[in-house]
């Protein structure tokens, strides 16, 4: 297991929106998350990149614990030193891109290897632009954000998440800002990795793509795993009402 | 008194004017920053402390500003401390434009997206390297109008070191105006305040330029 998340619980304000949330990925899985907004997909991923800290339970990375619950029943982290190692762990690939505007394309994505990682310049930039080759960017290097278009900034993204050399990459809605010509040369790459075997786990709302790459799929409303299973099965038989509901919006 | 002769007395205060200005952003531009930040400690009391300094600073003339950082240490704590005059300029014009400063740069730094703050967290930037690599960058970039404004304000500011009677060029416009009874120093003190803030406008763009290779 390269993650493991056991009785996740978190609250905004009161308002519980992950409810006692498990589940695994094991290394070269690819998994997509599901489900209507507000069902807590997202903070889910916060949580496993540590945007967000959890008010309970485990989450276990290469079986390590990050956090685990303490005597008082709150969550309690590992020290800064091993939150770090943790960190290193886990990349993550946002909605809005967030690529850093005044930093060339190569310097997004050769900075923190560089200054995180005490890379050499010369490794870093040889590595960047492999990555850039792979995404189909490669002439792009010397470019700004703000000159490429929305699916160009999110395979930069893409290279900038992997240039850390994460074990597990997470994408949290990763087209939905994307114009709908731009979204296949995203949902591309991320096919080609799943082909290379990369663990990743997806948040989406393209049926047609994790129907393609995931091995499994979960759906979530309401803060809860309503189901989960092999894409065919979530996704062309599922068991559970909930699920039925809403995957007929996007037969529509 | 022949044009020359002004123009030479007077350019003593020029240097006094220009040795105000340069000291009072090497102060102010770095302060501003810190006070900007403590602004946004996660302790009340050193946030109440910053806002209460920003608006009494920004609630009161410069001028008695002036006058109570002079005057100040005597009347109040009985301090007699020699040569107090040059440096009480320097002490309230810091503290004046450093709170100024700090809210542009309050507003910078707010104006950055949470994104920036939360990608960088994932790459493992320490806070540092996140405000020094990849917040404070952004912020000179979108902050430098308003501080170019500010600057120019500073430039004509420094003829209030008058009112402690520090012989900078208003002073002295002032008393040779009096004693020749020309109007003459005043045109020349004029024509200083304008060409030193047609550089400051100069420099500043080109600064603004060389920022201009990304949105």
């Amino acid at each position: 297991m390269i993650l493991e998340m056991n009785n996740i619980q978190k609250e905004f304000d009161g308002l519980e929106v992950l409810k006692d949330i498990s589940f695994g990925v094991d290394s070269g899985e690819v998994v997509s998350i599901i489900g209507p907004s507000g069902s807590g997909k997202s903070t889910l991923l916060r949580c496993a990149t540590f945007l967000e800290t959890i008010d309970g339970g485990e989450i276990i990375y290469m079986g390590d614990k990050a956090a685990r619950t303490g005597e008082d029943g709150k969550a309690v982290y590992a020290g800064p030193q091993e939150m770090k190692k943790f960190r290193s762990y886990c990349g993550l690939v946002f909605q809005q891109f967030n690529l850093f505007p005044h930093y060339s394309i190569l310097k997004n994505i050769t900075d923190a290897p560089i200054k995180v990682q005490g890379k050499s310049k010369d490794e870093a930039e040889a590595n960047a632009r492999e990555l850039l080759k792979k995404m189909g960017i490669e002439d792009k290097a010397d470019a700004y954000p703000f000159q490429l278009s929305g699916g160009q900034q999110q395979r930069v993204a893409i290279a900038r998440a992997l240039a850390m050399k994460p074990e597990i990459l997470f994408f949290d809605e990763p087209t939905s800002a994307l114009d709908p010509e731009l979204t296949g040369e995203v949902l591309k790459v991320i096919k080609q990795l799943a082909d290379e075997k990369m663990t990743m786990v997806v948040v989406t709302h393209e049926m047609p793509f994790a129907k393609a790459v995931s091995d499994r799929v979960i759906f979530m409303d309401g803060g809860v795993i309503v189901e989960q299973g092999a894409p065919k099965d979530v996704l062309g038989n599922p068991s559970e009402e909930r699920t039925q509901q809403f995957l007929r919006v996007f037969e529509r | 008194m022949t044009f020359e002769t002004m123009l030479s007395t007077m350019a003593s205060g020029m240097l006094k004017t220009g040795l105000i200005f340069v000291l009072t952003l090497i102060g102010s531009l770095p302060l501003g920053m810190i006070v900007a930040l403590l602004h946004k400690s996660r302790f009340f009391i050193v946030r109440k402390f910053i806002s209460i300094y920003i608006s009494i600073i920004r609630g009161t003339p410069l001028m008695l500003q002036l006058l109570v950082w002079y005057f100040g240490p005597f009347y109040l704590f009985g301090w007699n401390i020699g040569n107090w005059r040059f440096p009480a300029i320097i002490v309230a014009f810091v503290v004046n434009y450093a709170a100024y400063f700090a809210e542009i740069y309050r507003g910078g730094i707010e104006s950055i997206p949470q994104g920036q703050y939360e990608a960088a967290q994932v790459l493992g930037y320490s806070k540092f390297q996140t405000f020094m690599r990849i917040i404070l960058p952004q912020v000179v970039k979108i902050i430098l109008p308003s501080v170019t404004n500010e600057v120019i304000t500073l430039v004509k500011d420094t003829s209030m070191a008058f009112t402690l009677a520090y012989a900078e060029v208003f002073s002295l416009a002032k008393q040779i105006s009096a004693s020749q009874s020309s109007f003459m120093p005043f045109l020349i003190a004029g024509v200083f305040y304008f060409v030193a803030n047609y550089v400051v406008e100069f420099i500043m763009k080109r600064i603004e330029k060389s920022m201009d290779y990304y949105k």
